[in-house]
């Protein structure tokens, strides 16, 4: 019988709390396979094995769609990688007899191997042999039965990794998971989420520490399309694949920004409209259980990101703000978006609010003086009253 | 609503729904090909449908196919006559103006080592006639395309004029002509038009999506594009739908009638947009002599795409640039070529008529237009 393999990282750090990270773990599996069939999901010391329940699960007997399942366990954050095991009982003439079967299986789709070598784990210490033992033990019978294989021991074309624990597996290769720490085991955070390449990956990067999230998404319309909506709708599908199901809040926000526009200097207007918006997410967020604020600024990318800048938005709200992408470079991001498939959803050419009001020459190193100026004439209390009021909730899952 | 959008699309009238569902319902459903007594029917029918096609178009049935849109009919003429007619010479002729069905074929011809001159487009949308003349005497000429009436503009083509230079300095070089938003506005006769190919699409019309139709003269020899079962005459096998033929032929039937009264009708309403639009913040890029189905008009202050979604709440619609390409966040070329600034590019809308638009829809347009200045203009 195959199995899937999963080994845990970070989380066997930990110390008494430990358990409760796995149980997160477990309990984020188990949402997150619903819909692969029936299956047990158990824990043996850093490694979770999942198995079918149901013998004719095509997700474990058909390759194919086996990498569909495994690719869904390497979105779950505190997983390190993944490998398809087969499962079997028996002593070492078993284990020989099994890795027989495995490696031909394995030499039909891949005739190009020519170089192995063994590894072996033995978690079971009532086993008669010591893991170096079964490693030298089984090469030599892998050589006895395989005439076009030789041992290689730096850069094989596959290793064959036997584990000895309750039962045997065998297994080769693994995929690699995005590793961090189980959602749910760190407070929610509402991410300030635009059609853009920064804000998704700072939520995916969130995620990754263990976060629950909420987005908010200040929307512009007629200045932005419904399509650009739909576009922030799809790329929090995207980022609730890794964080699990989440609530967008959709402010409307034309007024405000038309408010704004004709009652505040232009130059200012970029920091003045990043202000409000963090006020109405600090709304939001507090009437949502949220206990930050992410946001996917990078210093000096662009005018609102300056230091200057950042500090102007920062002291309106109590909140923190988590910039986890503040010392990143733009390659470095489009990178992580790449790997977590945001990227050509992020750049199709829809505006965001963001782009439609911008000055020709902002003010990039703004005096609290100017800011404290800038919004003499505004009524920010309203203006964040209304962008509260005026928001649409639209529920996100992730499949 | 408004819909002014109808160089995109039109919505198809009651009599083509009727003559659809008619033909679907009776035993005309049969397959032309097939030899008992319902494929006879349904290949009478297509016959008859095919020849009323014709007889609207000024051309002999012998000259029609039916296509699914006028995109396969553009590529059936094209790629078919430089494929089948290789010793007629290596140079294509068109400009850079042309509808992305032209352009794309051009493209796929140089890519096989056809030579296509780009012949320049002056502000009024028009080929410049001296370097056509020139090209054309250069001889090596196998086919020259062009657009009756431009989608994005509306500018019309000196297509008499081209004929004339054609027979006088190159008589050899075939004419294909796009007329796709040219059919169903000005009575179309395709003999005395002179051109040797010519294309047209369905639901431009006020018909339906999914037929248009190629005219291929008598005597001109081309590839089909489409090879299989061997439909009508080989030159675009696939089994015949007649309802989509007869869709095309009703559409054709209904807009040739009042055809003079309701261009009238349409030129009152695009000259009051033309005077109202002016008066206000509003600059017409259409040329003066355009064809008064469509009208170009770049609003200063508002990008295209923002005023498309401002008329949008009004429930009025319009385009950006052409509805084909208006997703990929580009300038249109047509207007870039015709030497329009980018920056007035920028703001530029396609408002486009047919003939059940009325003055009052227009008279809303504009007193919404007033509204939205006010209630949405960002001056950068």
């Amino acid at each position: 019988m195959n199995v899937i393999l999963a080994r845990m990282g970070e989380i066997t750090l930990k110390g008494l709390n430990r358990g409760s990270f796995e149980i997160q773990l477990k309990s984020n599996l188990k949402y997150r396979l619903k819909r692969f069939g029936k299956l047990k999901i158990f824990q043996s010391q850093s490694r979770i094995w999942i198995e079918p329940l149901e013998e004719d699960n095509p997700y474990f007997t058909d390759l194919q769609s086996a990498q569909e399942i495994m690719k869904a366990i390497t979105q779950v954050f505190g997983i390190v990688s993944v490998s398809l095991a087969r499962k079997f009982e028996g002593d070492f003439d078993s284990i020989c007899e099994n890795t027989k079967a495995y490696v031909e299986e394995l030499l039909a789709d891949h005739p190009a191997y020519k170089t192995f070598k063994v590894e072996s784990k033995r978690g079971n210490k009532a086993f008669p042999m010591d893991s170096p033992h079964i490693c030298e033990e089984l090469g030599a019978y892998m050589l006895d039965n395989f005439d076009c294989l030789t041992v290689k021991m730096k850069n094989p074309d596959f290793i064959v990794n036997v584990e000895i624990r309750e039962s045997n597996y065998v297994y080769c290769g693994k995929m690699m998971a995005h590793r961090g720490l189980p959602v749910g085991t760190a407070g929610r955070g509402m991410l300030l989420l635009s059609g853009g390449i920064d804000s998704p990956v700072a939520g995916f990067m969130m995620a990754s520490r263990g976060m629950p999230l909420d987005a908010v998404y200040f929307h512009s319309y007629p200045y932005t399309s419904d399509q650009a909506k739909q576009k922030v709708i799809d790329l929090a599908k995207i980022v609730s694949g890794f964080s699990g199901r989440m609530t967008l809040h959709v402010v409307n926000f034309t007024q405000i920004q038309l408010d704004m526009y004709k009652n505040s200097p232009q130059d200012m207007l970029t920091i003045t409209m990043r202000r409000v918006m963090l006020q109405i997410a600090e709304q939001i967020a507090l009437q949502n259980n949220c206990k930050c604020l992410i946001t996917g600024e990078s210093l000096g990318q662009v005018a609102s990101q300056t230091l200057e800048a950042i500090a102007a938005t920062n002291e309106v709200v109590k909140m923190p703000i988590l910039r986890p992408l503040i010392g990143l470079d733009k390659q470095a991001t489009c990178d992580i978006s790449r790997e977590i498939g945001a990227f050509e959803t992020s750049i199709l050419p829809y505006e965001d609010c963001c782009t439609i009001f911008v000055a020709k020459h902002p003010k990039t190193h703004p005096h609290p003086e100017d800011v404290v100026k800038a919004e003499e004439n505004l009524d920010i209390a309203e203006m964040v009253r209304d962008g509260v009021l005026g928001t649409e909730k639209i529920e996100i899952n992730p499949f | 609503m408004i819909y002014f959008d109808n160089s995109a699309t039109t919505f198809p009238t009651e009599r083509v729904r009727a003559v659809c569902s008619d033909t679907m319902a009776d035993e005309l459903s049969g397959n032309p090909g097939s030899l008992h007594k319902l494929g006879v029917a349904a290949d009478t029918a297509y016959g008859k449908c095919i020849s009323g096609t014709a007889a609207l178009l000024g051309a002999k049935p012998s000259e029609i196919i039916f296509t699914s849109c006028a995109t396969e009919s553009a590529n059936t003429a094209i790629r078919g006559f430089m494929s089948r007619n290789r010793r007629a010479g290596n140079t294509v002729i068109s400009t850079r103006t042309e509808h992305k069905a032209t352009l794309e074929c051009l493209a796929y011809l140089e890519k096989n080592g056809f030579n296509v001159v780009y012949i320049p487009v002056l502000s009024d949308g028009k080929p410049d006639l001296k370097v056509l003349e020139d090209t054309l005497a250069a001889g090596d000429c196998a086919l020259m395309c062009f657009t009756l009436v431009n989608n994005e503009t509306g500018a019309v083509l000196p297509s008499d004029e081209i004929l004339k230079l054609r027979n006088r300095v190159s008589p050899s070089t075939v004419y294909y002509l796009d007329a796709v938003q040219a059919l169903g506005k000005i009575r179309m006769d395709l003999h005395k038009t002179g051109c040797d190919m010519c294309s047209f699409s369905g639901h431009k019309i006020h018909g339906l999506k999914g037929v248009g139709v190629l005219y291929v003269r008598d005597g001109i020899r081309i590839d089909p594009l489409i090879l299989g079962g061997g439909q009508q005459r080989g030159m675009r096998s696939g089994t015949q739908s007649l309802v989509l033929a007869r869709s095309f032929e009703t559409a054709l039937e209904e807009a040739s009638e009042g055809i003079e009264a309701a261009f009238d009708d349409v030129s009152a309403i695009n000259g009051y947009l033309r005077r109202e639009l002016a008066a206000r913040k509003a600059m017409i890029l259409s040329p003066d002599d355009a064809l008064p189905y469509v009208l170009n008009v770049s609003f200063e202050g508002f990008e295209s795409e923002t005023m498309l979604h401002c008329l949008e709440i009004y429930d009025i619609f319009v385009s950006t640039v052409s509805a084909c390409s208006s997703k990929s966040k580009k300038v249109s070329y047509v207007l870039l070529e015709s030497g329009v600034p980018q920056k007035i590019a920028a703001n530029a809308v396609r408002i486009s008529f047919s003939r059940y638009n009325t003055m009052h829809e227009a008279e809303e347009f504009i007193r919404c237009v007033d509204e939205i200045y006010d209630k949405f203009a960002v001056r950068r």
